[in-house]
């Protein structure tokens, strides 16, 4: 009898997405980007868009792999853009009426005077729901891949982690949108309330990384102004060193002999004494913004990482070399080592920063991304659970 | 096919506000073979509204059950929580003898529910294709029993056209052959011909007695009393959550029955002779005066049990044979509470002799609708009981009058001087 009813479930719910003009729309929006994907090429002058190339000394095939290129169009554009941002917000848009509609008055006293439980159709109505994001992204993936596959020579599986991935981002939302369609019982409200706790998520995420480049800058300020007091104390040194071998006085303003040593070095080379400052002021801002990382991270705990679920498409796709070596023939000039991100200029983001800001995203621990997220999402699938299982329809 | 079956004493009262109600006496079926058979169903949702307030119902198996009543009553309530749609608050009891609450039962069961909803995108056949799906009938079955309940419905013509572009009658006919896609040994059916033409109707009711012919139980809740009476073996009114009566019509309408009789002529000067002829002939032992009559006007109305409270309420002289039956004299007209026409041959007989000419003579049973109208009379105001659930600080006038017993004892001392 199970297998009777899920499978008159599984061919209800291809009725009803046969059925809705916004499924065969997703799926031909999907098959456009995928053309479009398709039309982006790289060669030896440069990348290329249909027939047009343009041309780039640092970016072409001679320095950047087409296999490469690919990947890093996939991860850069196809996944954050197309299947975080467009697709999903189609995909709620197809899905979030499942639940409203199953427990409308006239329509669910039908379904659940039925010999099945209310806590297996309701799991099976909402496993059908993540049905539908997974076929939008298999389809998009194996049209990618076969793009890949053509024109970058390369047979790409890893491309088809999107679909889990991708399947588990989405379903974070559809448990938020599932219990607002349980409580509200209309569609359009489960969906803005969803879509505007997605973008609280998302605010929340663009905080995180706003304070922890914030971070990762006085790090790196810290770090450098370590290294050029290290460099200005060895100088200082050898400036104090050459003038007691020369027989002359260190003396201060007022003519008085300097016999502390660190209060030569400052005689010697009065640069220390900002550096040292600078360094002072760098390590209080790094600490405050570290306390601030932590509570971010503290707030993210508790909602699911939607972006840090996407972004370990990027680590299982392309390598921490892989992604240095874009990185530099990105930014295609010289690090003078000794320089202060802040010195940089508003324009000029430094190369360092991004880099260990990839770093440290990167290197987030996989159980906390998907645990807490999926922890999130089982608390959103219990109490709508609990909610379906009591009511009185 | 009527039951006769024993009067039960329901001493059951366990909702508190189930205590204003006097005990009453329901024919059952045999408790052996019940197709539904549950005890003290209540139902109290937020706000304290107590939309049932202990129910017991029997319905036998292999008949067709009606359930009546006014709106806010508690039927699809009470249907609803035969189908686990609706949790209870307490119920006890069995449907196909297993627990009321046991989703297993539901695959022996069909039901249609009240205002139901198929998706639209469905057709006629996937909208049996899917539910029979649900209830857990093999695919192969399924269609054999498609095209059948198809045709039986009368929508075969109809079975490849979208839900959408259905009436509402012939949405009901699918729905009524999705209940029965599982060859369901109960049915419920909520409101079966709603939005249903004529045709539809009689349809509906044939197939009702179909199911009936074949040993299934047909429970059909509905507010069309002529379409019950019609189908139906035994029926219950349910008032303000509590049954008010149960049995067959038989049962229910028996010691209600009277005679009406019409003379010709001036209603003024009709009602005037017989005032004064009736009791002399020895037949009639009591009358009251017409000032008797006036302030008797002012106070609510007695209950009689064995007739109608419509016809209780009506501004008649109101009197009592010798016999012991009631006689009212209402204008031109008169009724005499028998069903026994040798009661009635005196007056005749006096009336003719009194020089009257007899217009109409006539014998009436009370029908579903009389009796339905009697149990939501609120017994202080004479007046029908408005619709709605109750809620645990209502007045105590929208309690539900006392019902009349479903086997009047209009011969009881009792209630034989209350005229």
């Amino acid at each position: 009898m199970i297998i009777t009813q899920t499978k008159a479930m599984l061919i209800d719910a291809y009725r009803e997405l046969n059925a809705r003009k916004l499924f065969w729309i997703t799926m031909g929006l999907n098959l456009l980007v995928v053309a479009l994907f398709a039309s982006l090429g790289i060669n030896e002058k440069g990348p290329s868009f249909w027939h047009w190339t343009f041309d780039n000394p640092f970016f072409n095939s001679e320095r950047v792999s087409p296999e490469l290129f690919y990947k890093f169009q996939f991860v850069t554009w196809g996944t954050p853009f197309w299947l975080s941002w467009i697709a999903t917000i189609l995909a709620l848009v197809s899905t979030a009426g499942i639940i409203p509609d199953l427990v409308a008055g006239g329509s669910i006293e039908t379904m659940i005077s039925k010999p099945i439980s209310r806590t297996r159709l309701f799991l099976t109505k909402y496993i059908f729901g993540l049905g539908f994001a997974t076929l939008q992204v298999a389809v998009f993936s194996t049209g990618c891949f076969l793009v890949m596959w053509i024109r970058g020579g390369t047979t790409e599986f890893g491309l088809f982690m999107a679909i889990p991935l991708v399947v588990l981002f989405f379903s974070y939302l559809f448990s938020v949108c599932v219990l607002l369609g349980l409580i509200t019982r209309s569609t359009v409200a489960s969906l803005l309330v969803t879509i505007l706790l997605w973008f609280v998520v998302f605010a929340v995420n663009a905080t995180d990384v706003l304070v922890l480049q914030q971070k990762v800058q006085f790090d790196v300020e810290v770090e450098t102004l370590e290294a050029r007091l290290a460099n200005q104390n060895k100088r200082a040194d050898e400036q104090v060193e050459r003038i007691l071998e020369s027989g002359e006085p260190i003396e201060d303003n007022e003519g008085n002999p300097i016999t502390d040593p660190e209060d030569r070095r400052k005689a010697a080379f009065p640069m220390i004494t900002r550096t040292r400052a600078d360094l002072q002021r760098a390590e209080e801002a790094q600490q405050t913004w570290s306390t601030w990382t932590d509570r971010v991270v503290l707030i993210k705990t508790i909602l699911p990482k939607t972006g840090e679920t996407i972004g370990l498409l990027d680590r299982y796709l392309v390598t921490g070399d892989e992604l240095a070596v874009l990185m530099a023939r990105q930014n295609g000039f010289k690090i003078d080592e000794d320089q202060l991100p802040s010195e940089r200029g508003p324009g000029a983001p430094d190369p360092r920063v991004q880099s260990r800001l990839q770093e440290e995203m990167r290197n987030r621990n996989v159980t906390w991304i998907l645990g807490t997220s999926l922890a999130f999402e089982a608390v959103m699938l219990i109490l709508s659970g609990i909610i379906f299982v009591r009511r009185d329809f | 096919m009527c039951h006769g079956r024993p009067g039960r004493a329901n001493q059951k009262q366990p909702s508190p506000l189930a205590a204003s109600v006097p005990p009453r006496s329901y024919p059952e079926p045999p408790m052996t073979n019940l197709a539904i058979d549950i005890s003290n169903a209540s139902k109290t949702y937020k706000g304290k509204i107590h939309a049932l307030r202990g129910v017991d119902l029997h319905v036998g198996r292999g008949e067709v059950f009606g359930l009546l009543g006014p709106n806010g009553a508690g039927k699809s309530t009470l249907v609803k929580i035969l189908m686990t749609v609706i949790r209870p608050s307490t119920v006890s009891g069995t449907v196909l003898g297993k627990p009321v609450t046991d989703k297993s039962t539901l695959a022996r069961v069909g039901y249609l529910p009240e205002h139901h909803r198929f998706p639209d995108y469905l057709k006629g056949w996937q909208v049996l294709d899917f539910y029979g799906g649900m209830a857990g009938i093999p695919r192969k079955t399924r269609k054999q029993r498609i095209g059948q309940l198809l045709e039986l419905v009368g929508m075969q013509d109809w079975s490849t056209k979208r839900i959408k572009q259905y009436s509402k009658g012939m949405r009901q006919r699918v729905g009524l052959a999705q209940a029965l896609m599982n060859d369901p040994d109960l049915v419920l059916l909520d409101e079966p011909t709603d939005g249903v033409d004529p045709k539809g109707r009689r349809d509906i009711r044939g197939i009702c007695q179909q199911l009936k012919d074949e040993g299934r139980t047909v429970f059909i809740n509905s507010h069309l009393l002529s379409e019950l009476e019609m189908v139906c073996d035994r029926v219950a009114i349910m008032v303000q959550g509590l049954v008010a009566q149960q049995g067959t019509i038989d049962e229910l309408t028996e010691g209600q029955e009277h005679y009406h009789i019409e003379l010709a002529g001036d209603p003024e000067r009709l009602e005037a002779a017989m005032r004064t002829a009736l009791p002399n002939t020895g037949i009639v032992k009591q009358l009251p005066t017409p000032s008797e009559q006036a302030q008797s006007a002012h106070q609510p109305p007695p209950q009689h049990a064995g007739r109608p409270a419509n016809l209780a309420r009506v501004s008649a002289a109101r009197g009592e044979l010798t016999t012991g039956e009631w006689i009212e004299i209402n204008r031109e007209s008169l009724r005499i509470g028998t069903a026994d026409p040798e009661a009635v041959r005196p007056i005749v007989k006096a009336l003719v002799d009194g020089g009257h000419t007899i217009k109409t003579l006539s014998r009436h049973r009370p029908s579903l609708e009389d009796l339905f109208m009697a149990a939501i009379e609120n017994p202080d105001t004479g007046e029908s009981i408005g619709p709605g659930a109750i809620r645990e600080n209502s007045s105590i006038r929208n309690k539900p009058k006392s019902p009349p017993p479903s086997r009047p004892e209009g011969r009881d001392e009792d209630n034989g001087g209350e005229l």
